[in-house]
């Protein structure tokens, strides 16, 4: 099996993932109205979908650049929202035998979806893994080129009142995130914290500091629950890329 | 020229992550596994408040645009739907009646 049939492989991971589109193509539109609304060129953009692919980051990087934040700090949110992609890579690593040439590609395209469809799958190959990671690649970015031609019909942005888009989209990121007391705590807990931070820290700090001290207190306030090592498949499908 | 320096720091720390997991071979702690889960919630959190008054005077009409917004979030778990009912709720709140 799996190697008699490679051409297939990449086919049958691109469909795959296709029903998933419907989540995706949305949220690539709204990514470039909002980086549009924060002042991004098409070019700056249309790079933070190709070579960052990471919706989350993607989101609060815009975000924090519209409150006037510094690049390393940044650089440094984005690195504390996609570290847990450490923990796909090791469970990939356990379930899917890749050589040592595939393991940059596999890693460079590898999201929360990707990981979600190919843990689930009964095939499993470096091809059916790269035809599901593409495919959210190409609609992602798709949808981003849409996203923000269509965001040029919206006129004079300011006078709209168009920057809460900016806490409308991470209230809408949040909600469905938002199941347990433990993340009802931390989420009431660090809006509150960066809401009064930000009177005395200038640009993303308050941002960066907040999420260091939140995820610290959900880690705390989860301290005696164990840890579900199988990780939640259809979560992380369902989860922002 | 910062935009392009900011991009290269955050290709580089995110494909990092991904990369160093599948070289890896061995296991978190669980403490590290807990503290990931609650990241997404604990950023996107400080992320809405301090940007949700404004600075043209509004932060009443739109906290209750954002309060709609988080129901509709909540009921249909659709970033586009929940963002279209808030910014819909605010521009209505801002005519003058």
């Amino acid at each position: 099996m799996g190697t008699t049939d490679t051409g297939g492989a990449f086919g049958r991971g691109f469909w795959a993932l296709a029903p998933l589109w419907l989540g995706i193509i949305p949220f690539g539109l709204a990514f470039a109205v909002t980086a549009r609304a924060a002042g991004l060129s098409l070019l700056e953009t249309q790079a933070l979908s190709a070579l960052v692919f990471a919706g989350s980051s993607q989101f609060s990087a815009v975000g924090l650049i519209a409150v006037g934040a510094t690049g390393l700090e940044i650089v440094l949110t984005t690195l504390l929202l996609n570290v847990r992609h450490l923990l796909y890579g090791l469970s990939l690593g356990r379930i899917l035998r890749l050589r040592r040439r595939e393991r940059p590609i596999a890693a460079f395209f590898l999201t929360d979806e990707a990981f979600g469809i190919t843990a689930r799958a009964r095939e499993r190959s470096f091809l059916f893994l790269l035809g599901v990671e593409l495919s959210l690649f190409m609609m992602w970015n798709l949808a981003t080129l849409a996203g923000f031609l269509l965001g040029a019909a919206i006129p004079d942005p300011t006078k709209l009142g168009i920057d809460l888009i900016f806490p409308l989209a991470f209230l809408a990121l949040l909600v469905p995130i938002v199941r347990t007391r433990a993340e009802v705590l931390v989420a009431v807990g660090s809006g509150a914290l960066a809401f009064g931070l930000q009177k005395s820290l200038p640009g993303g700090l308050p941002i960066l500091l907040t999420g260091v001290a939140g995820s610290l207190l959900g880690a705390f306030l989860t301290r005696r629950t164990p840890v579900d090592t199988t990780i939640d498949f259809e979560a992380a499908a369902r989860e922002v890329a | 020229m910062t935009f392009w320096l900011t991009l290269a720091g955050m290709v580089a720390v995110t494909f990092g992550s991904r990369y160093a997991g599948l070289v890896r071979r061995t296991d978190l702690p669980d403490f590290w596994i807990r503290f990931l889960h609650f990241v997404p919630v604990a950023v996107f959190a400080a992320l809405v408040t301090p940007s949700l008054e404004g600075g043209l005077g509004e932060g009443e009409i739109r906290v209750l645009a954002a309060v709609v917004a988080a129901i509709a979030a909540w009921r249909t778990r659709q970033l586009w739907v929940a963002i279209a009912v808030g910014m819909l709720v605010f521009w209505l709140l801002r005519i003058p009646f």
